[in-house]
């Protein structure tokens, strides 16, 4: 009895190490570091365009994976309507997190950025894109370096600017871990909310050794591109589904502006034509009846 | 109505339209009776002026059917139609709808504590740095934003480099590290010249309005031309008293007539505005013949434009490699060396 028990014991330690160890695989922690291992940044992004992007926007996409070494392009996707795909697609590939651009009537760009397994998806408006080939760029920076991220302190005062300098830190921060990172940092990324939009400038960091040499460095910025502007229109639960969390009230669709453009257009005529029918309504209503000295009247 | 009828003139209305009219002309007539008679008279295909003035009146009609409806329900209830279900009477864009706004703080919070890196992780995880002032500048002023821009880069990046000291993470790129830059040589040479060519033309035109305003002091000019003919004409006699001088004190010394010719090629030079320098040789009429000639001196097909002669620059000489290098060099310094054409047709009268 006693050795049974003794063997029960036995045995049943040896399934909770069994289990322990099992658990330890996955654990980060093993017996043998005495301090416990820190938590890695890995992030991984997966970067793909619907169909119907214009070159500009392709440039866009390029300019972004020189820049930074984390991401993966992908093939464009085909269908606009089954964005459910995009997840599956992402774990395919080993990313968590993603950025697909989604161009529509050849001329409007619109970003979504999102975490993938589970996470929030931010839905935005890309206006005003310059890339880097652009002669008015003139900086340069290591390929593949990791690159500063700059929020500004308006990201810190709503919950939605939270939120989304959270996800852009984890899209746009490289990791240390990433494979084709370059040791040195040279450039800086900003992202600033002006005009409830979101502003991005990348600039390269020159220590300027000056002319003369002084002995003093001082840091100047030369702007390397791209460049752009985003308007968040809405943030989901869910990665590209999901309820909506935040909706931005001052968004409207470029079509309705578009519209609304050309509704004023046409509206010249009409607001013509109504005014002279108010005209003659108005002389109508001033007309008087034919006094008694009028010709006809005295002439009968 | 009848006032409405004449003041819609000779065209009248289609059938559609009076039915309208008809089916609207129960409510108010003395105060909405026109503008009715308007969203009336809208319809596919009916009078455009009519449509056009309901399309601006848009906005009044959102009046219109508010007030009718108030007023309506007293008199017919029947005839009240509902804002949402007045189709053809009110203008699509004038409706009110009031935008749908969502703003799930509590979610939101929730969500960015769900995907957070673990606050443990020091700063070269990530790499992020906030910025502790917010940007408040007019949108549409350029330059004041660009530099609000930049200015948030250079304390971000100035922070970033005591922290990256403190994390013993390398910041600047030494002078000797090669790697591969986002932006190919090429394309940084394009920029190089582009901006040399932006600098040479500001400076072209900027001598250019100088020159213009110095035209205006036409007298100065004129004499100070007369004061350099008069120098130039001193400095002339000076030097051929020099020679004449250095003759006389040779005659004394040595044989007066085994060097003396009438013209020599050193009374030549000395008289010359501009002495011929040691590096142009006179050429001859052969050598001239044979550098620029088609006959017989260079060959009968030593201009031609074959496929071979196209890459070949080999003129006299081996041009090739330093033709190639040498107008490269050109094109990026556009006038560093040789003054252009005008210059020195200037410089020599």
């Amino acid at each position: 009895m006693a050795s049974l028990l003794k063997s029960q014991t036995l045995n049943a330690s040896k399934a909770a190490q069994k289990g322990k160890r099992k658990a330890d695989d996955m654990d980060v922690d093993q017996p043998a570091d005495i301090q416990p291992k820190r938590k890695k940044n890995k992030q991984r992004v997966l970067m793909l365009s619907s169909r119907g992007v214009t070159h500009r926007m392709r440039h866009l996409m390029n300019d972004l994976e020189t820049l930074l070494p984390h991401i993966k392009k992908d093939a464009k996707l085909d269908s606009k309507n089954h964005l459910n795909l995009l997840p599956e697609l992402a774990d395919l590939n080993n990313c968590n997190n993603t950025l697909y651009f989604e161009a529509r009537r050849h001329e409007d760009l619109y970003l979504w950025a999102s975490k993938t397994p589970n996470g929030p998806s931010i839905k935005m408006h890309v206006q005003n894109v310059h890339t880097m080939d652009e002669l008015k760029m003139t900086g340069n920076c290591l390929k593949g370096s990791r690159g500063l991220v700059s929020f500004d302190k308006a990201f810190d005062q709503t919950e939605w600017g939270k939120l989304t300098k959270e996800l852009f830190t984890h899209i746009f921060g490289v990791p240390p871990t990433a494979r084709k990172a370059k040791p040195f940092i040279d450039h800086i990324l900003t992202f600033s909310l002006l005009d409830n939009k979101i502003w991005f400038r990348n600039f390269q960091i020159v220590e300027k050794d000056p002319l003369k040499p002084n002995g003093a460095p001082e840091t100047s910025l030369v702007e390397i591109g791209p460049r752009f502007v985003l308007t968040p229109i809405r943030i989901f639960e869910g990665a590209f589904s999901g309820a909506t969390v935040y909706s931005n009230p001052e968004f409207i669709s470029p079509a309705a502006v578009r519209s609304a453009i050309r509704r004023e257009q046409g509206s010249k005529y009409g607001q013509r034509k109504q005014s002279e029918q108010d005209a003659e309504r108005r002389k109508e209503l001033r007309r008087l009846e034919e006094s008694e000295l009028a010709v006809s009247k005295v002439f009968a | 109505m009848e006032r409405l009828l004449k003041a819609l003139g000779d065209d009248g209305l289609d059938e559609f339209d009076r039915t309208q009219i008809l089916k609207m002309g129960g409510e108010d007539e003395d105060e909405d009776d026109e503008e009715s008679g308007e969203e009336g008279g809208e319809g596919e295909g009916s009078d455009e002026e009519v449509e056009a003035g309901s399309d601006s009146e848009g906005e009044d009609d959102v009046e219109a059917p508010q007030t009718s409806d108030a007023e309506g329900e007293g008199d017919e209830d029947e005839d009240v139609i509902p804002l949402d279900e007045a189709d053809d009477s009110v203008d699509e864009d004038a409706v009110p709808m009031r935008k749908v706004e969502i703003d799930n703080t509590v979610a939101l919070a929730r969500i960015r504590e769900t995907i957070a890196l673990d606050s443990s992780m020091p700063w070269t995880e990530t790499l992020a740095v906030t910025y502790p002032h917010t940007i408040d500048v007019d949108v549409d002023d350029d330059l004041n934003r660009e530099v609000a821009f930049y200015k948030q880069a250079l304390h971000c990046a100035n922070e970033a480099r005591s922290l990256a000291a403190q994390h013993k993470l390398p910041f600047t790129r030494p002078a000797d590290y090669f790697a591969e830059m986002v932006k190919s040589d090429s394309h940084m040479e394009r920029i190089r010249i582009r901006l040399l060519n932006e600098t040479a033309s500001i400076k072209e035109s900027e001598d250019k309005r100088k020159q213009r305003e110095g035209k205006k002091f036409g007298k100065q000019v004129q004499q100070e031309k007369l004061k350099e003919r008069e120098k130039s004409k001193k400095e002339m006699e000076e030097k051929i008293k020099g020679l004449k001088r250095k003759r006389k004190d040779m005659l004394d010394g040595g044989d007066a007539t085994a060097n003396d010719d009438g013209f020599d090629v050193q009374v030549e030079n000395a008289i010359a505005d501009k002495p011929r320098d040691a590096k142009r040789p006179k050429v001859s009429r052969e050598g001239r013949d044979k550098k620029y000639g088609f006959g017989n001196g260079a060959g009968r097909h030593s201009k031609q434009n074959t496929r071979e002669s196209t890459d070949d620059f080999g003129g006299p000489g081996g041009r090739g490699g330093r033709g190639g290098r040498g107008g490269r060099s050109g094109a990026g310094k556009p006038s560093a060396q040789r003054p252009g054409k005008s210059k020195r047709m200037n410089s020599r009268k």
